[in-house]
């Protein structure tokens, strides 16, 4: 309606523009009728028989200031098309900037409340950012404080564990020293009281055997009790 | 029941050598073959054992004490090995000699000795024997090579050793 509207203001406005000189010429023409040129001949005449050059009986127009019925006209066509304007183009014109204004401005309002909200956002997305960082660091730390925790448990254990395996060690080595020395000093033991055995039976015939009996029989009986040499035990 | 059964055998056999007159012969046989018996491993599994007939038990037996002993031990001996007892014969044959021993008020002293004593040495030492244990002892003796030299001598649970054996037993516990 209002793009009608200002095309018929627009239709209007040239229509009077281009009938305004029309007018103007027709107004000259009709209002005349061929004696203007006549006259201007006649007078050229009577200058020119009064001794005056050719030059004066003619005068050009003033090729900046226009015929003063051109310039009524043109003042009056333009107030024409200025109210026409007025009436009609101008509403149109200044509706539409206003409302191209407003539509600027609403843009303007929205694209600084869509600023607002990214501003918003960015800056949630910064806390957020920055949070992460935080709880990153701290999961790293506390990572890296079970880590070295973890590490001298195990450190810690692995040393108790050398520690004790040595002592084992040199148990079992002590043990088994002594169970060889023990070993070694039970056949050297064998081997002496074998070779002292091997000595006796042949050293012992029946003279030192009736010896010892004798001995025996003076012991046990010279003084009721256990013998020099001799062992006594109960029990079957 | 082992018990009766070997105070049963020993009372009988007792009766039987002091019936024939020879007990202490018989007695004294006797305690040299339980010693050997008890010493010799053959020869306790072949009179121990079952499966070998009893006729071939007391074949041994014979064959062993026949010209070794008095025909009264032989036939005492045959009778328990015959009887399927010849694992109690050693303790029969030492309630046996107990029994004479206490008919004299005497004690049984086992003496091992590795070579046989006199009448002499066997008198004396019962006499030593009996000072030392306060007891009247009767001695009875078995020659043991493996103790060397020396004597041991076991009345009732006492023992009084004196053996050269015991000596280097000794000797060894106290190196090791």
């Amino acid at each position: 309606m209002r793009t009608r509207r200002l095309a018929a203001s627009l239709a209007l406005a040239l229509a009077v523009l281009l009938g305004s000189p029309a007018a103007a010429y027709a107004a000259e023409g009709g209002g005349e009728g061929g004696g203007p040129v006549d006259h201007a001949a006649e007078e050229c005449i009577k200058l020119l028989e009064a001794g005056s050059k050719i030059d004066e009986c003619q005068e050009a127009p003033n090729p900046i200031l226009p015929e003063a019925n051109e310039l009524l006209w043109g003042a009056i066509s333009f107030v024409a098309l200025l109210l026409l304007l007025w009436k009609f183009a101008f509403p149109p014109l200044n509706k539409a900037l206003s409302d191209r204004s407003e539509k600027i401005r609403s843009s303007l309002d929205e694209a600084a409340t869509v600023r607002e909200e990214a501003q918003t956002i960015l800056a949630d997305y910064q806390r957020q950012l920055a949070d992460a960082k935080g709880e990153a660091g701290r999961i790293i730390e506390e990572a890296r404080s079970t880590a070295d925790s973890l590490k001298r448990d195990l450190t810690a254990r692995a040393e108790a564990e050398a520690a004790e395996q040595r002592e084992r060690n040199a148990q079992q080595i002590a043990a088994e020293r002594d169970r060889v020395m023990a070993e070694l000093q039970s056949q050297v033991a064998g081997m002496a009281i074998e070779l002292a055995e091997k000595v006796v039976e042949g050293s012992l015939d029946r003279e030192a055997n009736l010896r010892l009996i004798e001995n025996y029989i003076n012991s046990v009986g010279g003084n009721g009790s256990t013998p020099s040499g001799t062992g006594t035990r109960s029990g079957s | 029941m082992d018990e009766q059964r070997v105070d049963g055998y020993a009372t009988a056999m007792f009766e039987v050598a002091r019936v024939e007159g020879s007990l202490d012969e018989v007695e004294d046989e006797l305690f040299r073959f339980a010693r050997t018996l008890e010493g010799n491993d053959q020869l306790r599994s072949v009179l121990t054992d079952d499966a070998v007939p009893a006729e071939r038990r007391r074949g041994v037996v014979g064959d062993l004490l026949g010209d070794r002993a008095s025909p009264v031990t032989a036939n005492l001996v045959s009778l328990v090995v015959g009887a399927g007892r010849a694992r109690e014969l050693p303790a029969i044959i030492d309630r046996l000699v107990q029994r004479a021993a206490a008919e004299h008020d005497k004690v049984v002293a086992e003496v091992r000795s590795a070579v046989a004593l006199d009448d002499d040495q066997r008198k004396r030492l019962a006499e030593a024997l009996g000072r030392a244990t306060g007891k009247s002892v009767e001695v009875k003796v078995v020659v043991d090579p493996s103790v060397l030299g020396g004597l041991v001598a076991r009345v009732g649970d006492t023992v009084i050793d004196g053996t050269v054996r015991t000596r280097l037993d000794q000797l060894r516990e106290t190196i090791r």
